[in-house]
């Protein structure tokens, strides 16, 4: 199978709940007009599962900073570095390809914090909050220079996670992109990850909490949470790019164990739609797990 | 004026009342200090010249302590010893060491400073970092205590070629014999900040006995 084929269905006879979820799904990728859509889901309160073409490999956009900060705390559990440990901020990174010199354009970062403090240092805590709660990618290159990509494959490999994750360089490397080097990504990729955790077993439950903790800062809302009722916490990283929409994240409920859930998408550049159509995977998904009894499981 | 006087008076001159910070030999330091800052050691320059390493620092016993002292009149000793997680463990906690020279860098900065005529801001790792530090491949000033990045100038960011060409300039014609990294992007160059140095000086105090 090549990086962007995958199966639709699993191996085993759909339940009702899935075999509903299925259409449902499909009938709003149809209605979307993406490209390709993969979604992953884990519910912790029935075991329930879902993988839709999970095994599909997406540019990962912004998605791939969740492996990044699972190797950022890989380095705090190993006492190679602490939260508090400083940072020298600085926008000069050099491209896979032949080791150019590039910069990430302060104008695509939402957030200036860390274009600000250019000159003097931040904490490697406030870097990764930065990272992940408004996809800082200044945040994301200086993380990903101070613990280096292979050391984040390698906290992959080490956690049994690897499988579906793909990381091969650090973010706005346009010359990279050109040369088609990405970082890759499948639904069941992050799914592994999201799952680990919500139960809290990266390194400790612990710094599990500490990563979920950051996750829940999450200021960009218009996928997974939109259509979820008010009390629903969702701990998420979105990614956006021309071509790829996606959401990744952990949704607590009252009174109920969390889901996991990661929804990938592609699409041509033109397209629009593509929050309005993760927020409705999301909601269809919701709906199916907290309804009555006659969608439960076989 | 009877002999006696005169020599209080030649003591008094050398005990530096202003400056309290103590100097060590770093040949004394405890060994995780000795393997970070490997004092008085040769190191190869990107030019395979070997270049001695300082072997006398000045020790600073807190942050605190860094945030009080002056170096010159616009400059704090904490503005030269700002490194990142990338310097060498023992040398990120206090007691710190720094080569006795920072004071030299000091006065041509502040000289620097005049003729700019507004605030230079020494950037992080960009004052002393020591030969361990991971930034540091072949023998640098700034292991030496006498070299430093500058990455803003008043309001100006030295990110580009204009800002730093201009600067460079004006550190040259202010201060005899500082050599300034050209603009550019390959090793050897710099595009985000001025590099001035002052090349590898050693300084002795006269209260070294050794």
């Amino acid at each position: 199978m090549t990086k962007t084929e995958s199966k639709a269905t699993s191996a085993n006879p759909a339940s009702p709940r899935e075999r509903a979820l299925r259409h449902q799904i499909e009938k709003i990728e149809k209605e979307s007009g993406a490209k390709a859509i993969a979604v992953a889901l884990h519910d912790s309160e029935t075991g329930f599962q879902l993988h839709y073409h999970a095994d599909r490999w997406f540019h990962a956009a912004s998605t791939i900073k969740v492996p990044i900060l699972l190797g950022v705390f890989a380095a705090i559990d190993r006492g190679e570095l602490l939260p508090h440990s400083r940072v020298h901020v600085r926008n000069r990174f050099l491209s896979v390809v032949e080791d150019i010199p590039f910069r990430v354009e302060a104008g695509r970062d939402s957030n200036s914090a860390v274009h600000n403090a250019i000159g003097k240092m931040m904490r490697v805590d406030e870097l990764a909050y930065h990272m992940i709660t408004t996809s800082s990618n200044l945040a994301t290159n200086l993380l990903l220079g101070v613990i280096g990509p292979a050391s984040v494959n390698e906290t992959l490999r080490q956690l049994h996670v690897d499988d579906g994750i793909e990381l091969k360089r650090g973010v706005e490397d346009e010359l990279a992109f050109e040369k088609g080097i990405n970082n890759m990504v499948t639904a069941n990729g992050l799914l592994r990850i999201l799952v680990m955790l919500a139960e809290g077993k990266a390194f400790s439950p612990a710094l599990s909490r500490r990563m979920m903790d950051i996750l829940h800062g999450q200021e960009f809302n218009q996928g997974i949470p939109a259509r979820l009722p008010k009390a629903a916490r969702v701990a998420h990283k979105t990614g956006e790019i021309s071509t790829v929409a996606h959401d990744a994240g952990v949704v607590y409920l009252p009174k109920r164990k969390p889901y996991s859930l990661v929804i990938l998408t592609e699409w041509d550049p033109s397209a629009t739609g593509r929050l309005r159509t993760i927020a409705a995977i999301s909601q269809t998904i919701y709906e199916l797990l907290t309804q009555g009894p006659e969608l439960k499981d076989e | 004026m009877t002999a006696s006087t005169r020599l209080d008076e030649t003591e008094r001159v050398n005990e530096s009342p202003n400056f309290p910070l103590r100097v060590v030999d770093g040949l004394t330091l405890p060994p995780e200090y000795r393997k970070a800052l490997r004092p008085g050691e040769d190191w190869m320059d990107a030019n395979s010249f070997p270049r001695q390493l300082p072997r006398y620092f000045y020790e600073i016993p807190s942050w605190d302590t860094a945030m009080k002292i002056e170096l010159a009149s616009h400059f704090l000793l904490w503005e030269f010893i700002q490194v990142d997680v990338r310097e060498a463990p023992p040398l990120r906690t206090f007691p710190r060491y720094v080569p006795c020279a920072i004071t030299l860098l000091a006065v041509c900065l502040e000289r620097f400073r005049e003729a700019v005529g507004t605030l230079v801001h020494i950037s992080a790792n960009g004052g002393y970092r020591s030969p361990s530090h991971r930034f540091s491949k072949n023998a640098t000033p700034h292991a030496w205590g006498t070299a430093a990045n500058i990455y803003r100038i008043g309001d100006t960011y030295l990110d580009n070629r204009n800002a730093i060409e201009r600067f460079s300039l004006i550190a040259r014609e202010t201060l005899p014999g500082i050599w300034t990294r050209p603009y550019g992007a390959p090793t050897g160059y710099a595009e985000d900040h001025l590099h001035l140095d002052l090349g590898y000086v050693l300084s002795v105090p006269r209260d070294v006995k050794s």
